[in-house]
């Protein structure tokens, strides 16, 4: 234990010395959670319209105002002509323009049927999508009240009565804070924790403290523990900004989330140690522990993206990484409550057994 | 100039012996475009939806049937009562729920309103905010259909009913893929960190070694180092640029509408930024990787408040005002406009004008900083 | 600050009052120092004496806190950038591309100084057979033993043919025969005419010299040719010499002259 210690001191003594790895550890996790909290704001908040009306009359801007009054929906300077629609969209005045057509109002009080045209700027898809659907129920809830003004009731046959669990609000902070703690306890555990196995490896201090009567086993465990303290230290950061500056819930067991937290924090270390050793400098280890753990946690784990809408072979793949269970568990306590994941704990002990015994038997193979 | 070509010789040589070095520059991006196309996706597809149907009409499987036609939802089966729907949500087996009451079809012959229940998990806010619009608007479209059927039976109403029928057009991208538009952004992305990282590692490491005192002590002048050493990764980025766009182009089937000396004449522009940020980073570092980790922290801002993954105007005001000061969000505006809009000069002119001052502004300090390193 | 020109045309290398500090440490302290041309000086003195300093300082890779100095008659205040094109350098930490092949670092050196493509193939052609490189000139520079890297590095630096060389620890690490064959260089060098200006830990070395300067605390403590300076102090070797001036007991100050 003493000997542990002495081996945990002198990493700490390192990390402590130097101010822009302590950085990396502490403030970019603040930064990061700051950062993505506000700018990962997947609402849309602001929708820019335009209108060109060609019926100019008492019912088409009375068309207009309906649109409008939504909050969501912003009007711009309204188009003379049609011409203008293209270079509006290219330069990205608006994004959806409704074309109020000559003869709306005439055919609005005569015929079954009043055509009005809304074209939007589709190049980016998914915000497409949500802008016509705000406009559609907009149309619609006018259709409604022209139908009430016509038969003195609401006569849509159906009606959607619709709740929204575990994040009513639909607030995009409360689904990335928790996530942040997954995507950063990889980045100080696997990364920082590779980079400086490789780098004693390098300058060859890792050989002289094996030759000392220091078990191998004690030298891993003594270079690892600053960074698991380190690694609490961030998730608790991470989760107080998330608690106190955007308000995520904690419906769960903090006990719960501290638990799974540990078990995490040690497979990210197993993972560190893997990539150790295979790599032969820092660089290396840097490149891989990018490449290997930071990069499919950000993007194939579920952290932002959903892997419901990815190609088979990287659902698969993200199977096979940590954060995607752990990910379940942290949201899954703070936002629905959940107690209990018999699923996620056996993969991520699974997985965790799997990496931890390959990467000490390989640290004890490149030894010898 | 004969002394730049000298050090860009040099730097060939480096760059062509260090197989890591052309593997990053080769198969590095290739896998990383692949991988993104794929996975930085925002459609909204599979979307998990159990329900319950008390009704068992063939009105209520006609809803139902709806939902699973529309090509967003894929059925995990039907659940025998309300609990089990909220224990599959909480489980995480189901992300939107549908409860059809009893009663439902006789509602709608009475010509009453039939209340549909539907149970959103909420926690994605955004695939649940969309995936919740499209069921909505799916019940939307039965509850027309259902109206339109009635006001067959009744032809005396017709005279009394009116409505607005929205037809709706895409221009762009007319099946609103998220590859579209993510794809050219994650060109964008590439050519930053090759750029950016390349340049900042290749002076730190003279550096590092020694070699920058020794060239120091020789008449090359600090402006021609800069020049000598940025003009490969000058060329490296336009390689990336050209191989990536072809990829993109004619594998990913991404339009390209606009043209192709605007794109290199912003490139260009941007490529002031990164090759500044790159330098930068090495006057403030002594190793490779701090240099690496200077680049990469800043690239991330950049990246996260360009409108890589969402628009910028979703974000709170004072962000949202600081993105104009980010040269990311308008290279890749310009990006996207060139491959999907096929924007000409003049409607980019605002970018192109802030592109160039933020490069300048960026490459002048990075080169201020540089020189006054070496005094 | 001027220097008489008749007096300055001759010597190589001029320090007057020639101060470094680094923050509140004076790491060479009002230096005073004349080389004339043609000289193998040797420049002595334990670890942190300020060596190292002052050679940067001469090649206008460091700017003096105070007080001048000339290279080849100009002052390194003004004509930093004049003074690199005459001379050559090898720093302590002597730097070349190890991912080149060796042909290529020479190659690249000539470019740097401004030679003509032939001029180099020249030089090239001559250094690489007279220091015995020539079957090695597709070799990575990496793969070559110390001793050959040092002789590459030199090549390096006179590529230009420079009137001055200063070279920092050139031999450090270097097998007995290796050095050997190196000062051999260093002779043949100055019997073509130019200057050598050498640090050295080995004292063996220090006799090879024409004259030499023994440092300490940033000041020179002894300065002149090397047997007289050994008469003068009653020691055996230069060895000794040293170790009475810098060593433990060192009664510093000593007065120079
Ligand atoms: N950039 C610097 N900043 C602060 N102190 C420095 C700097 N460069 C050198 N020094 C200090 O100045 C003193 C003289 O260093 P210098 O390298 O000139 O010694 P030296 O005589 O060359 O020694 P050696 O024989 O070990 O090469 C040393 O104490 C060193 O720590
Ligand atoms: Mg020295």
């Amino acid at each position: 234990m003493r000997r542990i210690l002495a081996v945990a001191r002198k990493e700490t003594r390192h990390i402590l010395r130097d101010p822009r790895s302590l950085a990396v550890a502490i403030a970019m996790p603040l930064i990061m959670v700051v950062l993505y909290g506000y700018a990962i704001d997947m609402e849309l908040k602001r929708l820019t319209v335009a209108f060109l009306d060609l019926d100019r009359t008492p019912a088409s801007s009375e068309l207009q105002m309906e649109i409008t009054s939504s909050n969501f929906i912003t009007p711009v300077q309204a188009i003379p002509n049609r011409s203008e629609i293209e270079s509006g969209f290219r330069r990205g005045m608006f994004r959806a323009v409704v074309v109020i057509p000559e003869g709306y109002s005439e055919k609005l009080a005569t015929s079954l049927e009043s055509p009005v045209q809304i074209l939007i700027d589709g190049a980016d898809g998914s915000t497409a999508a949500v802008v016509d659907n705000y406009l559609n129920a907009a149309i619609a809830r006018i259709n409604r009240k022209l139908a009430s003004e016509a038969f003195g009731v609401e006569t849509l046959p159906i009606e959607a009565r619709t709740r929204i669990l575990f994040n009513p609000q639909l607030i995009s902070a409360h689904f990335v804070v928790p996530g942040l703690v997954a995507l950063v306890l990889v980045m100080i555990c696997a990364l920082l924790t590779s980079i400086a196995i490789a780098r004693e490896r390098e300058t060859g201090t890792l050989e002289q403290m094996l030759t000392s009567p220091v078990a191998p086993a004690q030298v891993i465990v003594g270079k690892v523990l600053p960074y698991i303290v380190i690694g609490a230290i961030d998730a608790a950061l991470i989760l107080a900004v998330g608690r106190f500056v955007f308000d995520v819930p904690m419906n769960g067991s903090w006990f719960v989330l501290a638990g799974y937290t540990i078990l995490y924090i040690i497979i990210s270390l197993g993972l560190g140690l893997l990539i150790s050793t295979f790599a032969k400098t820092q660089q290396v280890a840097m490149i891989a522990a990018l490449m290997g753990t930071l990069l499919p946690t950000l993007i194939l784990s579920g952290f932002l993206f959903a892997t419901s809408s990815m190609p088979f072979m990287l659902r698969q793949i993200s199977k096979l990484i940590p954060a995607t269970y752990y990910l379940r568990i942290i949201r899954g306590l703070m936002l629905k409550g959940q107690l209990w994941f018999p699923f996620e704990t056996v993969a991520l002990v699974t997985l965790g057994t799997v990496i931890l015994s390959v990467a000490i038997f390989r640290f004890k193979e490149r030894l010898d | 100039m004969k002394t730049i070509i000298t050090i860009v010789r040099k730097e060939f040589q480096q760059i062509l012996r260090d197989k890591g070095m052309l593997r990053m520059i080769v198969a590095v991006p290739i896998i990383q475009l692949f991988i993104f196309a794929y996975a930085v996706t925002t459609d909204l597809k599979n979307v998990k939806l159990a329900y319950v149907d008390h009704d068992r009409t063939s009105e209520s499987r006609q809803l139902v049937d709806a939902f699973f036609t529309s090509g967003y939802f894929t059925s995990v089966g039907m659940a025998e009562n309300q609990t089990k729907l909220m224990s599959w949500l909480m489980e995480g087996k189901a992300d939107i729920t549908l409860n059809i009451p009893i009663g439902y079809a006789e509602g709608i012959v009475r010509g009453n309103v039939s209340d549909v229940g539907l149970i959103v998990d909420g926690q994605n806010s955004s695939l649940s905010g969309r995936g919740r619009g499209y069921a909505e608007a799916i019940i939307r479209t039965e509850a027309a259909k259902l109206m339109e059927n009635k006001r067959l039976e009744h032809p005396e109403l017709e005279t009394k009913m009116h409505r607005i029928v929205p037809v709706t057009r895409y221009y762009y991208n007319p099946e609103l893929e998220s590859k579209k538009y993510m794809v050219p952004a994650i060109v964008v992305l590439l050519i930053s960190i090759i750029s950016g990282m390349l340049t900042g590692m290749a002076v730190v490491k003279e550096k590092e070694v020694g070699t920058l005192e020794q060239l120091m002590v020789t008449p090359i002048t600090p402006m021609q180092f800069i020049a000598g050493k940025t003009i490969p990764f000058i060329f490296i980025a336009f390689f990336e640029l050209a191989f990536a766009s072809l990829i993109a182009i004619f594998f990913f089937k991404i339009p390209f509408e606009g043209s192709v000396l605007l794109m290199i004449a912003a490139a260009i522009l941007y490529l002031q930024v990164t090759l500044g940020a790159g330098l930068l980073a090495s006057t403030v570092s002594q190793i490779q990787q701090q240099a690496m980790f200077t680049v990469w922290f800043f690239l991330l801002f950049g990246i996260l408040m360009s409108g890589f993954f969402y628009p910028v105007e979703n974000m709170p005001k004072w962000i949202y005002m600081l993105t104009y000061l980010n040269p990311v969000r308008h290279f890749m505006e310009i990006m996207r406009g060139i491959f999907l809009k096929g924007v000409t000069f003049s409607d980019i002119i605002p970018q192109f004008a802030l592109l160039f001052g933020l490069g300048t502004l960026i490459f002048g300090t990075a080169v201020i900083k540089f020189r006054k390193m070496n005094d | 600050m001027t220097l008489n020109h008749s007096h300055s045309s001759n010597l190589a290398v001029v320090a007057k009052d020639l101060t470094r500090c680094f923050g509140n440490f004076t790491a060479v302290d009002n230096l005073q120092l004349e080389v004339s041309r043609g000289e193998i000086f040797g420049f002595l003195g334990a670890n942190g004496a300020g060596k190292t300093t002052a050679i940067r300082m001469f090649c206008g890779l460091l700017k003096p806190t105070s007080g001048e100095a000339w290279v080849d008659g100009l002052p390194i205040s003004r004509d930093s950038e004049k003074i690199k094109r005459r001379i050559g350098y090898m720093s302590q930490r002597f730097s070349l591309y190890d991912d080149l092949l060796i042909e290529e670092n020479a190659n690249f050196f000539g470019g740097v100084y401004g030679l003509s493509k032939k001029e180099i193939e020249l030089r090239i052609a001559e250094q690489f057979e007279r220091l015995g490189l020539t079957k090695q000139k597709r070799t990575l520079t990496s793969e070559l033993p110390l001793g050959f890297k040092q002789r590459l590095a030199l090549a390096c630096a006179m590529m230009h043919r420079p009137r001055l060389l200063f070279l920092d620890e050139p031999t450090g690490g270097v097998d007995p025969i290796a050095r050997r064959e190196f000062w051999d260089l260093i002779y043949e060098t100055a019997e073509d005419g130019a200057t050598v200006f050498v640090t050295t830990h080995y004292m063996d070395e220090a006799e090879y010299c024409s004259r030499v300067s023994i440092m300490k605390d940033g000041k020179i403590v002894a300065l002149g040719v090397p047997a007289e300076l050994k008469r003068k102090h009653g020691t055996q070797t230069m060895e000794d010499l040293f170790l009475k001036l810098v060593g433990v007991s060192g009664e510093s100050g000593e007065s120079v002259e």
